[in-house]
């Protein structure tokens, strides 16, 4: 299994990182956490997909709406590595269960700190996963202003 | 003297006549004018029935159809997955026609 947030590193260095984790089996529609949460775990998807949604008021009910989904190699929750440490959405278990490893923020930062260099590839690693998030979402945002001129215009 | 006899008795039975009808007549108006007038009773204007609600009638609107909420909510998530993949499209070859590609998803067509 290949990590995004793990690219560049030497096998030690991975087995070091992962051996600072714990394995979570999460079953079939089960939360990992929910938005708000505080986050001071980061989670790497090992097997099954996450699906990570955000609460919309669809015809004055509350409902979880897909924003998009996680599968293995993939990360969830970099909230716990960027303040203020809160989850900004809900993830749970699609439709199997599915199997992460939870990295502890403390313990991240601590072996940061006793290794820059793999400290300075994991956040680079980081950054080209929220910036992908970023470039996204903000197409998306375009696409949906420009159908809303489109309306308003029409 | 027979002649004058038979008048004498026509005269006499048309005077008793006469006044047997007045009597009668005269009996029956006190109860007419002691009597109060007969009331009819007071009839509030009653509004055209209506089911379950007294107030003005409402135009009808014809409600439009509407997809069970599973449904929409599987349609959102189809939305937000071929959106993704439109941006994922633009992302990988930046150009204006990409941006702005066409879905199939039913929320916007």
């Amino acid at each position: 299994m290949t990590h995004e947030l793990l690219n560049g590193l030497s096998s030690a260095e991975i087995e070091q990182i992962l051996k600072l984790g714990t394995r979570l089996i999460i079953p079939s529609g089960v939360s990992l956490f929910r938005l708000g949460d505080p986050a001071d775990r980061l989670f790497l998807t090992e097997r099954g997909r996450i699906k990570l949604t955000l609460p919309m008021q669809v015809r004055g009910r509350e409902e979880d709406v897909f924003v998009e989904e996680r599968s293995p190699g993939q990360t969830v929750g970099w909230s716990a590595l960027i303040p203020p440490y809160r989850f900004t959405l809900t993830a749970a278990a699609a439709l199997f269960e599915a199997e992460v490893i939870a990295l502890p923020r403390e313990a991240l930062l601590h072996y940061f700190a006793a290794n820059p260099a793999a400290g300075c590839k994991i956040t680079l690693n980081l950054a080209v996963v929220i910036g992908h998030r970023l470039q996204l979402f903000q197409t998306m945002w375009l696409r949906e202003m420009q159908r809303t001129v489109e309306v308003r215009s029409a | 003297m027979d002649m004058l006899l038979m008048g004498l008795c026509v005269g006499v039975s048309a005077v008793a006549f006469v006044a047997l009808a007045f009597g009668a007549a005269m009996r029956s108006e006190p109860w007419n004018s002691t009597a109060p007038p007969p009331q009819l009773p007071l009839v509030k204007a009653v509004a055209p029935a209506r089911f379950f609600s007294d107030r003005a009638p409402v135009p009808t609107v014809v409600p439009s159809v509407q997809v069970p909420i599973e449904v929409l909510l599987l349609q959102i998530e189809n939305h937000v997955r071929l959106e993704q993949a439109a941006a994922e499209s633009f992302l990988a070859f930046p150009s204006q026609a990409l941006l702005h590609s066409k879905t199939t998803s039913p929320l916007v067509n």
